[in-house]
């Protein structure tokens, strides 16, 4: 029996040499997928282009847009019946009335797609990239008059000067006499007895809308002053954000009421207002009380010794005399109440400048309301923090010229550029800068109805 | 790889100063995406290349080492080109599509790299794909002749007996101990069982493309089932039992053949559809981006 041998020559003797000319199943395959899968591609491109323009879109929508992911046109005006990729600023301002900022100086006006990228699925459309700002910032260039800001301003970590407020020279405008360290210290005399007051029981946030500890008593809050001071537009009034500003009423009164008192024979203290107006008051508040105390006029040789110690006065020279009439007695204790109040009450806090007539004139307060004119800064979103952790300065300030704003060293512990991807809070320009001059903005009106937008049949 | 560098070097500070960042509608971001598409069409033409070889247009490794390198280089500088956004609609069904081509083109020259040798080290009986059906047939034919020669001598055993052998070999086991007539009756058994063997396990086995639910598929079992076989026979027909033996073997080596040559080219049948489809994808976005 012959063994089964297996040489080169009986393996080649195997093959069918013309093998390569037949179809094979892998390669058949292979050339219908290459025909089916291009085929299936266009037609998906072509039913999706039929569908909606959507095809055509770069990326998601940001989340304030998304609602108008249907209908590119709204943006993409179409002409001629096809869609432009760019987006007119007239489109735009179709819905959003945006005034440039400095559009005066400015070497030119940044059109609204280069700051406000879309088709990236941002969540904040208005959270633009530094580089919106710094293609300006960087190297800033006015086209008439001089540079009101540092010329080179770039990332927040490095290239970003320090607040105007704290430069050089810098000083706390205000006029009242506060001094922040004796108003922290322990067994402070309060309305009620010793208390150790906290900064929130003077600085608040203008949401809270909780009691004011040390308010005038049985006065309801006086509402907000909304008048003077920059960044008042509606848009920036963000009722958590912006500290309320200090008011006698609000913060004061509770305490310092008494230094309003002039005279022990009225409970009612003096309003906390301008000379004349207390002058007023205080002529009729002794008026009444002359009419209803004949003896006022034998009382009077008396007056003095109710003043508590000594008192200097513009009027201080002038001797007392014995009054013989009704007007002389009032004339007479509206001066020695002019003394206690104007020389020793109201000096407590407020600087007076003798007036060319008998009343002197109280400093403008100018307590500033903002420190930061051209940036945003929330309270509230610093609300984890305690205040000493930035305002470091304000529990060993004794002088009302100390700022105790945080410097941006402060900042740069928790925001830095890049912030998230450094596990740190964002540095970007517009954390805290909006390029929009809101004060100028005017409304929109709408134009388009529901069907428009969502590309449904109408109602 | 020195352009990729560059592209790169050259990203970095442009993703950084780009007032929109970096993305396919600025000037770079277009020089971007026409290199990239520039190498994505040659590293196309491999297909063309191919489909017509006598062009003495360079080597077939020179276009292959194109392709390689070219595909490699196109994937990032798209994503530079992007900003390493997908996108939505038709440009993230094309970030999609070159990521399948780019994986399995990774994947692909791998496989390429590595199978071939493992197929010569694990096969050595190995023939060319596309005969293997025609070898297998060969092979049932080899076996068919083989099983023949072995029943027929097993066949001439039992005719060349005489009366007298046969009437023993008929009350064989009756009167105990091994004679020639009880072989003679083994025999005849032994060729039954082996055309039943064949019938049933080797010639089915053999014919059938795979080996799904064939026992002769596992080695071991296949070397116990013809230890069996060796039992039955006589040693004189052992070597044509190893016949079969290697018969099987050689089919086990062309299944595991099969199996490596699908592993080797099967991408392709992802990666040139895919291909294709971005190729031509590809071009609609460009128009569509240069046109609006």
């Amino acid at each position: 029996m012959a063994r089964r041998i297996r040489t080169t020559k009986n393996l080649a003797q195997r093959m069918d040499l013309q093998y390569f000319k037949q179809s094979h199943p892998l390669r058949r395959w292979r050339l219908w997928l290459s025909i089916l899968v291009p085929f299936v591609a266009v037609g998906w491109f072509a039913v999706q282009r039929a569908n909606s323009q959507k095809i055509y879109s770069s990326g998601p929508l940001s989340a304030a847009h998304s609602v108008l992911g249907r209908q590119c046109n709204v943006c993409h005006v179409t002409r001629l019946g096809l869609f432009r990729a760019r987006v007119s600023d007239d489109a735009c301002s179709k819905c959003h009335n945006a005034p440039a900022h400095h559009a005066d100086k400015v070497t030119f006006i940044a059109s609204c797609g280069s700051c406000h990228i879309e088709h990236r699925g941002s969540p904040h459309l208005a959270k633009t990239d530094d580089a919106s700002c710094t293609q300006c910032h960087s190297n800033l260039l006015t086209r008439s008059g001089g540079l009101q800001f540092a010329r080179v301003v770039g990332d927040f970590d490095k290239q970003h000067p320090e607040f105007a407020a704290l430069r050089p020279g810098g000083r706390d405008p205000g006029q009242i006499k506060l001094n922040h360290y004796a108003h922290l210290r322990p067994h402070l005399a309060g309305p009620a007895g010793p208390v150790q007051m906290d900064c929130q029981d003077c600085h608040r946030v203008t949401a809270m809308d909780s009691s004011w500890p040390y308010s005038q008593p049985g006065s309801a809050p006086n509402p907000l002053p909304i008048a003077d001071g920059v960044g008042d537009h509606l848009r920036h009034s963000r009722s958590r954000d912006h500290m309320l500003p200090i008011l006698y009423v609000n913060q004061c009164a509770g305490c310092h009421v008494k230094d309003l008192q002039f005279d022990k024979r009225f409970d009612q203290a003096a309003p906390h207002d301008q000379p004349e107006v207390v002058q007023q008051f205080l002529v009729q508040k002794y008026s009444e009380y002359f009419a209803s105390h004949p003896r006022a006029l034998a009382e009077a040789g008396a007056r003095e010794q109710l003043l508590p110690g000594a008192i200097i006065s513009h009027k201080a020279t002038t001797p007392l005399m014995i009054p013989h009439n009704r007007q002389d007695w009032i004339d007479q204790q509206v001066m020695l109440a002019d003394r206690l109040l104007f020389d020793k009450g109201c000096k407590l806090c407020h600087i007076m400048i003798p007036g060319p007539g008998a009343l002197p004139t109280v400093a403008k307060s100018s307590i500033p309301r903002r420190w930061f004119l051209h940036a945003e800064f929330s309270h509230d979103a610093h609300g984890l923090l305690t205040c000493e952790a930035c305002h470091d300065r304000a529990p060993e300030s004794r002088e009302t010229a100390d700022i105790l704003l945080p410097g941006i060293r402060s900042c740069r512990n928790c925001h830095e550029d890049g912030g998230p991807r450094h596990d740190a809070a964002s540095g970007r320009c517009s954390e805290c800068h909006a390029y929009h001059d809101w004060t100028k903005e005017q409304p929109t009106k709408g134009t388009f109805t529901i069907p428009q937008l969502r590309a449904t049949a109408s109602p | 790889m020195a352009g990729l560098v560059v592209a790169a070097a050259v990203y970095v500070p442009y993703s950084r100063t780009a007032p929109q960042g970096a993305n396919g509608g600025t000037a770079t971001g277009l020089i971007y995406g026409s290199v990239a598409s520039v190498c994505m069409l040659f590293a196309g033409l491999l297909g063309a290349r191919k489909q017509v070889p006598v062009w003495r247009i360079g080597r077939a490794q020179t276009w292959m080492r194109a392709h390689l390198w070219l595909g490699s280089v196109s994937f990032p500088l798209i994503l530079f080109h992007s900003g390493f956004h997908f996108g939505v609609g038709l440009t993230r069904a094309l970030m999609w599509l070159f990521v399948i081509v780019f994986v399995s083109g990774i994947v692909g020259a791998m496989l390429q790299h590595f199978m071939p040798r493992l197929t010569t080290e694990r096969i050595p009986l190995e023939t060319i794909y596309e005969q293997i059906g025609r070898v297998r047939s060969q092979l049932v034919a080899e076996a068919q002749i083989v099983i023949d020669e072995v029943s027929a001598a097993l066949a001439g055993n039992v005719s060349q007996a005489t009366a007298q052998q046969r009437a023993a070999s008929a009350s064989a086991g009756t009167m105990g101990g091994v004679t020639v007539a009880s072989g003679l009756q083994v025999d005849e058994g032994a060729s039954v069982q082996l055309q039943e063997f064949f019938r049933r396990q080797m010639q089915p086995y053999i014919a059938q493309r795979g080996s799904k639910g064939m026992q002769l598929a596992d080695r071991n079992r296949s070397q116990s089932m013809f230890q069996q076989l060796r039992v039955l026979l006589p040693p004189n027909l052992h070597p044509a039992i190893e016949d079969l033996e290697n018969i099987c073997e050689e089919k086990r080596e062309l299944d595991q053949q099969t199996y490596y040559h699908r592993i080797l080219h099967g991408w392709l049948l992802v990666h040139i559809p895919a291909s294709y489809a971005l190729l031509l994808l590809g071009a609609v976005h460009a128009v569509m981006a240069l046109r609006y």
